[in-house]
Formats: structure tokens, C-alpha cells, sequence
């Protein structure tokens, strides 16, 4: 436990991060430094996202599969680390 | 002998008399028996439902927070093993990349800067040769209110003008006939709506007069009035702005006229009047010291009074421009008692100039303090040029050429921090950005000749990208911004944070 809490700690220490949410594979949060309300919001669509940019990576060839999607805002930047069980989404705002 | 004799009596039946007793017959009746059945109804099995709204505060129950001394879900700690350097690696390389910095996209479709959208007119006010004074638009953002007077004449004026509103959201929007017109006795040179209250508007008027319109009312808009008492302004009202008081939810108004007062009226709704708050008076004796005003006291007793403007950010300030050029700081809380003669006001007049700006060789038109700085505004005049001041300093920070002719209307963009527009009298409207590298204009309203300057202009806070512009031929003309001229971009905030920063120390 406190290695997950140092690791997130060591994330969120970064240059311009303004949240860290860690959702299992069923879209479900497991971590989180954002309020509830915006937790779940970004849970949800991410979740749903992501499995649609999976989809696409291996339609397009069944032998590759997703390794990072970064998604880049006017506002800030959402970088999302997928893996079996767990997937880590972090947002950062570049320009602070 | 003789004996009795007992005879039986002899009876002779009656031959007429028959018996009246009629024929009788015996006849029953019965109603059919009637049918009748019994059944029993018996439910055999029940079902009992009922809905109920999900509370908004359901989503908790989908976050699955351990407490402290649970357990982590298996397998999270390798997971994170995993990622954690990807992933640090990316965010340290994203936040040195400049690869993002000017790329910029586009998702609305705007061909044109600028684009008119409609051009309003009052016909009997144009038959007249009225000019748009000043134009204002609701707190809702749908209603545009426009005063008409003259801006040339410097005879005293006597001629009755009007005010007209338009409501742009309404579908029969008729351009040449506005919703409501508000006959007024003189022309109408200041016109200020409320921020909270739609139907609130706020005039001033040339022969010195604070009026407070109430447009919901039917049969006499006039809600309050300053009426000719002694405490009135005797010259013309140039700008009336609405004040917010000590007692939240109210606001009083603030008047300036070219006679050197600024006076704050409060409404007395029973009677209809205007009471006097607080009132300042401005002598050129009492302005601070600078290096840069001289005093030139003979002929001028007071420095007239042409533009004022409220800071959004601190409600003690205000900020004054006069006829003689004359840019002042002025508090609202100063003490100091004004040195003039005393004409029987019930309020003491107050100095309330506290820091002279660099003057200006003409009469100043227009300030305007900008929403999203505390420190900057902006101000023009007759020299043609828009003056980009912080508070901080006496000496202008930038200084951007509008037109040759004087500019008569500078106003801050509500949604971008970085623009302002400028309304010059040979009739364009310039509208600057100060993130460009060149001091041209980023976009201009081009229209007619002298005959048709442009006096006023407003932004639309609700709208952002609609803007309103009154010119001297009596119309009113909305334009439509594009998409870059009212989204603000990522570093715009930064930007206009370091322009304010080159204050020199």
C-alpha cells in the first residue's frame, strides 16, 4: 500500500499534473486524486475511449495493440497508460 | 174446534230484482323468475413496484475508496511498477515540449473577421437628424438599449429625443421599428443598463438630469428621477454607470458631468426621486501633484468631467477623464472636502482625486478598466490614439494609433483578455489584440465618411460575439465576431500579465 501511494505521490509531484485517477477494467475507479463527481465523469468516458482506440489499433492490425493514448485539450492534456486489469489516467496542464 | 194452524211461509221470488254482483274472475300475473348467478373473483398472486429518482450523490457508491488499512486490489502495485516510468517520462517530456505552442485549431467555420448582422434604425429619430449617443446592452444579453441626441451641437439643445430598445432574440425582429420607444424632453447623452435587472435602465440627460427608466412598466416608464433640485448637475451628463452599494443587491448611480461633478444618487422609489449618496467635485487646485500638469486655474474653475469608469475589481476606485485631458484616479472613500463654494447641497462635496496619469492634449472620450487584469485600462481621446495604462504608473505602457481623427469609444473585450475595440470618428471601428506581434489592427469595421462616425460601442458579455455600434446617421448596427476574436486561447492569461508587469520600477 504505501508503495501505490508513494508511486502516485511521485506522478503527481510532476511538472503541471492536475490529477491522477486509477480505473480497473470495468470502468470502475479504484484511485483517485480529483472530487467524486469529476472522477467518475472521467472514468466513464475514458474507459469507453479507450476501449474504442484499442479496437481500431487491432482492426487495423490484429497483431499490434495499444500502448498509450494521449489526448491533447486547448486546456490541458490527458495521457492514458492501459494495461490487463488496471488502466492510469493522468491530466496535465503543459503550460504551468 | 178451532186450532193454530201453522203454515209455512210461502216466498215469491223477485222477477226484477237480479243480483248486481258482477262476474268475477280470478286472474294472477308473475313476473318471470329472474336470473341470477354468483361468482367470486379472488387474486391469486400479487406484485407490488414502485420508482424512485437516483439521488445525484448515487455515483458514490460506484467509487470503491479502501480504507487505510485494506488491502490494495491485487496485481495495483505490479501495475504501477509498470507504468510509473512510461508515464513519468511522458509528463517531463510534455511539459518541455513547444511542439503545441502555436497550434491552434479551428472547429468553428468562419470565413469573415466581421460580419454585420442586422442595422437598426428609428425612423422619426433619423428623420430628425438624431445622432446614437450611446448604446447598452441588457445584463441578459438579448436587449439592446440606444439613446439618441447629438454629439456636434454645442448650442443648448431643446429638441425632445427618445430611447429605443430592441430585443434581437424575438423572431419578428424588426429592424426599422424598434419594441419600445421612451420619449424623453432632451437629448440623451448617457445610457447605463442594470446589471442584475433587465428592465432597468439609467439615462443622463443634456440639461443635467439622472433618470432611471423602467421598461417593464406600461404607462410611465420613469421610475426615478434627479428632477432640477439644487443638488443636481447643471451641465450636460456624460456617462451614467450603476454602483454597487454597501448593502449587497442594491446598486446606486453614479453621474458625470462637464460641470465637474461626480455626484452617487440612490433611488427613493415612494417618491420617485433621487437622493444624493455622496458627491465629489473636481477643482483643478485640488488635482495631485505631478510633473506633468501645470496649473492653468484661470479661466477653468472646474475640470469638466467627459468619461468615467468603475474598476470591476476594486469597488473603491474610479477613474475619471475630463475635457482639459486630464486622466485622474479618483477613491471613492476620500475625505478630503472639496474646494469649492457651497450651493446649498445636503451632501459635503468631497475630493476624491487621489493619482494623475500623464495627460492628454484633448478631452478624453472613453476609459474602460479591463475584466481581466486589476491593474490595466485603457483610455482614448481626441489624438487618435488608444492608451494602454496600469494603475501603477503615471506614463501609459503602450500606445496604439486608431485613426487620425479623434476615437470616441474604447471598450475591453468581455472574453478575450488580450482585445479591445475602438470606435474613431471618420467611421471605422479597429479592433486591436495585443497578442500579435504587429500593433495593426486584427480586424476593422469599415463604413462611410464623416457623416456617419461611430460614436458608441458595446460588447455583449452574455454573447460574446456579437458587438453593437451606434453611429451619427441615427442606425445602430450589430456585428458578429468571429471565432478567433472571442475565444480565448491557453496563454492569453500569461500574456496580459506580463504587458501588465512592464511597469517601469
Amino acid at each position: 500500500m504505501a508503495e501505490v501511494e508513494e508511486t502516485l505521490k511521485r506522478i503527481q509531484s510532476q511538472n503541471g499534473v492536475q490529477g491522477i485517477i486509477i480505473i480497473n477494467s470495468e470502468g470502475i475507479p479504484i484511485k483517485t486524486t480529483l472530487d467524486n463527481a469529476s472522477t467518475v465523469q472521467y472514468a466513464g468516458l475514458i474507459h469507453q475511449l479507450v476501449m474504442k482506440a484499442r479496437s481500431t489499433v487491432r482492426d487495423i492490425d490484429p497483431q499490434n495493440d495499444l500502448t498509450f493514448l494521449r489526448i491533447r485539450s486547448k486546456k490541458n492534456e490527458i495521457m492514458i497508460a492501459p494495461d490487463k486489469d488496471y488502466f492510469l489516467i493522468v491530466i496535465q496542464n503543459p503550460s504551468d | 174446534m178451532f186450532t193454530d194452524e201453522a203454515q209455512e211461509p210461502v216466498s215469491i221470488r223477485s222477477a226484477w230484482r237480479t243480483s248486481q254482483q258482477s262476474a268475477q274472475d280470478s286472474i294472477g300475473c308473475q313476473t318471470r323468475a329472474v336470473h341470477s348467478a354468483e361468482a367470486e373473483v379472488q387474486t391469486l398472486s400479487t406484485a407490488v413496484s414502485w420508482t424512485q429518482t437516483q439521488p445525484h450523490d448515487e455515483a458514490q457508491e460506484l467509487l470503491l475508496q479502501p480504507a487505510a488499512d485494506r488491502l490494495d486490489p491485487p496485481g495495483l502495485k505490479a501495475f504501477l511498477q509498470r507504468v510509473e516510468d512510461t508515464v513519468i517520462r511522458e509528463l517531463d517530456r510534455n511539459g518541455r515540449s513547444h511542439a503545441f505552442d502555436e497550434f491552434q485549431v479551428n472547429w468553428e467555420d468562419q470565413s469573415q473577421p466581421v460580419s454585420c448582422l442586422h442595422c437598426l434604425q428609428h425612423p422619426s429619430a433619423q428623420e430628425r437628424g438624431l445622432h446614437v449617443t450611446s448604446v447598452s446592452w441588457s445584463c441578459t444579453g438579448s436587449v439592446i438599449a440606444c439613446a439618441f441626441g447629438r454629439t456636434d451641437d454645442g448650442d443648448w439643445i431643446t429638441e425632445p429625443s427618445c430611447v429605443c430598445t430592441w430585443n434581437l432574440d424575438r423572431r419578428g425582429l424588426n429592424p426599422k421599428q424598434a419594441d419600445l420607444v421612451i420619449d424623453v424632453a432632451t437629448a440623451v447623452t448617457a445610457l447605463c443598463c442594470h446589471p442584475q435587472q433587465p428592465a432597468l435602465i439609467a439615462g443622463g440627460l443634456y440639461s443635467g438630469e439622472v433618470v432611471v427608466w423602467d421598461t417593464s412598466r406600461t404607462q410611465d416608464p420613469v421610475l426615478v428621477q434627479t428632477g432640477m433640485s439644487a443638488d443636481s448637475h447643471r451641465e450636460p451628463v456624460y456617462q451614467v454607470a450603476w454602483v454597487p452599494l454597501q448593502k449587497a443587491g442594491e446598486f446606486g448611480v453614479l453621474s458625470a458631468c462637464s460641470g465637474g461633478r461626480v455626484l452617487l444618487w440612490t433611488g427613493d422609489l415612494n417618491e420617485g426621486r433621487f437622493v444624493l449618496n455622496a458627491a465629489y467635485a473636481l477643482v483643478p487646485q485640488q488635482v495631485p501633484h505631478s510633473s506633468y500638469v501645470s496649473f492653468k486655474a484661470r479661466g477653468s474653475s472646474t475640470v469638466g468631467v467627459t468619461s468615467l469608469a468603475l474598476s470591476p475589481w476594486d469597488p473603491d476606485t474610479f477613474l475619471v477623464g475630463s475635457e482639459g485631458g486630464l486622466l485622474l484616479r479618483c477613491s471613492f472613500s476620500s475625505q478630503t472636502p472639496a474646494a469649492v463654494p457651497s450651493e446649498g447641497h445636503n451632501v459635503t462635496l468631497r475630493a476624491p482625486a487621489v493619482f494623475v496619469f500623464r495627460p492628454r492634449s484633448g478631452p478624453v472620450h472613453s476609459i474602460h478598466c479591463s475584466p481581466f487584469h486589476r491593474n490595466l485600462f485603457v483610455s482614448a481621446g481626441t489624438d487618435g490614439r488608444a492608451h494602454l495604462h496600469s494603475l501603477l504608473q503615471a506614463d501609459p505602457l503602450l500606445s496604439l494609433r486608431v485613426s487620425d481623427s479623434s476615437v470616441f469609444q474604447v471598450q475591453w473585450s468581455p472574453s478575450r483578455p488580450l482585445v479591445f475595440a475602438a470606435a474613431a470618428a471618420q467611421g471605422e471601428v479597429h479592433i486591436f489584440d495585443l497578442g500579435r506581434r504587429s500593433l495593426r489592427p486584427a480586424a476593422t469595421i469599415e463604413q462611410g465618411g464623416a457623416d456617419q462616425a461611430a460614436t458608441c460601442l458595446a460588447f455583449n458579455s452574455q454573447n460574446s460575439h456579437l458587438l453593437a455600434l451606434g453611429r451619427t446617421n441615427g442606425t445602430v448596427c450589430i456585428w458578429q465576431l468571429s471565432h478567433d476574436l472571442t475565444e480565448q486561447s491557453p496563454r492569453e492569461i500569461s500574456q496580459l500579465e506580463q504587458i501588465a508587469n512592464q511597469v517601469a520600477a
